[in-house]
């Protein structure tokens, strides 16, 4: 468990590196925010965008602010190391020594994380308490159900990029698919707006697609949106997308170390 | 037409700290260090001149390069070339100039380096037909011909540093600078390229300053030698005069009939190798006559030879800091 | 004149040279296009947002805010053709490749931000730009004529070389600092807020965008001036502000250099 520990713990200086871009990339996620505010403020204010989106204005308020914290928390990054781990033979240093190499991405993954959620927990924590001011209910087993969510969505992404990263076993040439992947998932993560606000079978696809769950159900946990009923649903889902993800990411890195091995690295 | 007076180069950087603690200290705080790449030197280069420039590993060769080329300016210091100051870098100087580092490259990556020609034939506004003369003529003496028109990153390191020198001469500059043009460069691409340079440099009296850590290239090309180690001139002169400038000191190589003992070569000079077939002695200059005379009455020779110590030896005692600066 | 001449067609030169290039690997160009087609399902959704909320913004009806979206879209499609040369600055600078180019007889700063243009992100925007533009067009019964064309796209032109002067300041720091990662986050997150037509915000955040950094005269104006709804003061402001910008990044540009010529090693 040691040598995790020293992974995490160079995974947090490492994010601490770069002293202006980190506090910087923290204060731009904010340009996009005030953008949606500002739109969500005109609409309600100019129509009943209740009625028409099916979030009461707070909650869509409430959304928008705490969803690009929640996807910047679960982002992910990690899939273009794995590629080219896998590409360029840095994985052989990994299968000599006593080291399982998902464990390594897992714990430098989540060694990131720290710097960011100790910037991303007062701010939530911020909003969450004007939210309260404002008349949202807030009960501590909602807070609970929230911050477990979190951790699973955090698990599941990790799960879902890992997938993607061992694609590089197949395709030659992922890098720039990485971006196109990252950006069509934090869309249909929920990421940017809630994308059951389309209602009808948009609504519904997203509902069973596992992308939502690791940005747009954690967030509709915490503003209220959401009865208990839902939330057990959800976490359901959760468990069963990291399950299933968990089982595949086995399944390539077994089916692609085989090839890697019978190419010779 | 280049003179250099008293040039400095001073650049700050700062001090990484180690560790997490070094990382948060470095969120607030660096300290700045200052390193002085070169001191104080001073040389000049005449016109059609092929000099080279030499000095060991961070000796400041390269800045000192970077601020003749007008890349860098100095911190304190003159250096006029033709009447213009390089790190103005007015337009009239740059079409004068070209500068090859064998470390980087300005080629295209993935297109056949005729298209990068081409560019720098825009760039320098040269006419159609002289670019054609050129691109032709050059290529043929470097041997490069059938490779035009092959993508840059299909080239061997040797054919992609012809095509780079190629690159930097289609505007006729009347000063070549080349930073080591053939490092890590096989023998026989090494030498395709002092012999272009050899034949170059005589055909169109271009001004040349090159460094190198090839002796080869060095002995090949170039009389004059301007040595610097640590930032400060050690030697300006002729090639041919740097044994003298170290002593006057001559080798002589003698081949025995019969192995003769090391005590009986010593007497006769300082001995640097003997084996059973003979030795090789070194000896003041002025006392080769009387040494080998002795020698030759003395023991059985079948075979003997004068040699100058070896410019590679000679250089090297510069850089050992064994010379003080000028 | 022979000097604009010999850097317009340097232009053409490079233009060539990069889709040559790009060609030679034409997977990598295939996902480029996807990537900035992922982008552009984000700018879509705003107006997906706006249709079916159905509000008008101030005289914006949501034809008129498809015609603007497009506009943001055709330019962003132009600004990332050359985009790829400012996100390298930092890294020449810092690699020491500046100097090769710094003994060229051409502006460096020409040569160094538009040396590699990448089509494969310019061509989707600009299709889906230019459609959305024709469609808001007819659909808002907009004039069709010499002079709204005409200034249209006069207006357009004003707003490229707004776009180049006021997004090149940012990475003008890479000369000073070593890593600016969140500075260029920042700048890019500013380009953002013309994905909703400047009226949508307050007045004051409007006044900030468009006279002291103004990204909003980049997109808005070529469509309030179609509209006929730019004042004569705008009129000027819309020529002058490129104008003043562009000297401003050129001599930013030139001081900046003077720290490179002086410090790198």
């Amino acid at each position: 468990m040691n040598q995790n520990r020293c992974v995490f713990l160079m995974g947090v200086e490492r994010a601490m590196e770069y002293r202006v871009s980190f506090f910087l990339s923290m204060l731009s996620a904010v340009f996009p925010i005030v953008i949606q505010i500002t739109m969500w403020n005109y609409l309600y204010g100019h129509g009943d965008g209740a009625a028409v989106f099916g979030y009461e204005h707070e909650q869509i308020l409430l959304y928008t602010l705490l969803a690009v914290i929640v996807s910047q928390l679960a982002g992910a990054g990690f899939e273009g190391e794995v590629n080219s781990d896998i590409k360029m033979g840095g994985l052989n240093k990994y299968l000599v020594r006593p080291v399982s190499y998902k464990w390594y991405q897992f714990f430098s993954f989540t060694g990131q994380k720290v710097p960011r959620f100790l910037v991303a927990a007062p701010v939530m924590t911020g909003i969450l308490v004007v939210g309260a001011w404002q008349g949202l209910s807030l009960s501590a087993a909602r807070i609970l159900a929230f911050l477990g969510s979190l951790v699973l969505a955090v698990v599941l992404n990790f799960c879902i990029f890992y997938c993607i990263g061992l694609l590089g076993f197949w395709l030659t040439d992922v890098d720039k698919l990485f971006g196109t992947v990252s950006i069509v998932l934090t869309v249909a993560s929920g990421g940017i707006f809630p994308m059951d606000i389309f209602g009808g079978w948009v609504e519904f696809v997203v509902n069973l697609l596992p992308f939502g769950y690791t940005t747009q159900f954690p967030v509709n946990v915490i503003n209220g949106r959401f009865g208990w009923e839902r939330i057990c649903l959800g976490t359901g889902f959760q468990a069963g997308w990291i399950l299933v993800f968990a089982c595949l990411g086995e399944w390539m890195w077994r089916q692609g170390l085989k090839r890697y091995v019978g190419i010779g690295g | 037409m280049i003179t250099v007076e008293h040039l400095q180069k001073e650049f700050s950087y700062y001090k990484k700290a180690t560790g997490i603690q070094g990382s948060l200290k470095n969120l607030f705080h660096r300290e700045m260090l200052t390193k002085k790449a070169v001191k104080d030197i001073s040389f000049s280069v005449g016109r059609g001149e092929m000099i080279a420039f030499l000095g060991p590993n961070g000796a400041g060769k390269t800045t000192t390069l970077k601020m003749l080329s007008g890349i860098l300016c100095p911190t304190a210091g003159k250096i006029d070339i033709d009447g213009f100051i390089p790190w103005e870098r007015k337009n009239a100087f740059k079409r004068r100039i070209s500068i090859v580092m064998g470390q980087k490259n300005q080629l295209w990556w993935d297109l056949p380096a005729s298209d990068s020609f081409y560019l720098n034939k825009c760039i320098f506004g040269v006419e159609d037909g002289p670019y054609r003369d050129i691109v032709t003529e050059l290529s043929e003496l470097l041997d490069v011909r059938e490779l035009l028109n092959v993508q840059v990153r299909r080239l061997s390191l040797g054919e992609r540093m012809k095509m780079e020198i190629l690159a930097a001469l289609i505007h006729r500059p009347d000063i070549l600078f080349l930073d080591e043009p053939t490092i890590g460069l096989d023998i026989l691409s090494g030498q395709k390229i002092r012999e272009f340079l050899k034949i170059y440099n005589e055909q169109w009296k271009t001004t040349v300053i090159i460094t190198s850590h090839h002796m080869a290239d060095i002995q090949a090309l170039c009389q004059k030698a301007v040595i610097i180690n640590q930032g400060r001139l050690v030697y300006d002169g002729r090639l041919a005069d740097i044994n003298t400038f170290l002593g006057k000191r001559k080798l002589i190589h003698v081949k025995t009939s019969s192995p003769v003992a090391q005590e009986e070569w010593v007497s006769y000079g300082q001995v640097r190798e003997m084996d059973a077939a003979g030795a090789v002695l070194e000896v003041e200059q002025d006392k080769v006559r009387d040494t080998l005379g002795a020698i030759l009455s003395g023991l059985h020779v079948e075979d003997f030879t004068v040699t100058e110590i070896p410019l590679e030896e000679s250089i090297a005692r510069f850089y050992q800091k064994e010379v003080t600066p000028l | 004149m022979g000097k604009i001449w010999r850097y317009l067609r340097l232009i053409g030169v490079f233009a060539k040279y990069s889709l040559m290039s790009a060609l030679e690997y034409r997977i990598n160009f295939v996902a480029g296009v996807a990537v900035e087609m992922g982008w552009m399902v984000i700018k879509l959704l705003y107006v997906a947002i706006i249709y079916k909320a159905g509000t008008d913004i101030g005289i914006l009806t949501p034809d008129h805010i498809l015609l603007f979206v497009g506009i943001y879209m055709l330019l962003t499609g132009v600004y990332m053709l050359y985009f790829g040369n400012f996100c390298s600055l930092p890294g020449m600078i810092q690699q020491g490749e500046l100097d090769l180019y710094l003994v060229k007889p051409v502006s460096l700063q020409f040569y160094v931000t538009l040396r590699r243009l990448d089509f494969s992100l310019l061509l989707p925007e600009m299709v889906a730009g230019t459609a959305m533009i024709v469609a808001g067009w007819k659909r808002a019964g907009l004039p069709v004529g010499l002079v709204p064309v005409g200034g249209f796209l006069f207006y357009l032109l004003c707003g490229c070389l707004l776009t180049y002067s006021l997004f090149l300041l940012p990475y003008l720091i890479s000369f000073w600092t070593i890593s600016l990662g969140g500075i260029a986050d920042i700048s890019n997150a500013l380009w953002d807020f013309n994905n909703m037509p400047s009226l949508i915000y307050g007045k004051r955040l409007r006044d900030l965008g468009t006279y002291v950094l103004p990204v909003f005269v980049i997109t808005n104006f070529p469509g309030l001036f179609l509209m006929g709804e730019l004042s004569v003061g705008s009129c000027i402001w819309g020529v002058a502000a490129p104008v003043v910008f562009f000297v401003i990044a050129r001599l930013l540009w030139k001081v900046s250099l003077g720290k490179y010529s002086s410090a790198s090693s």
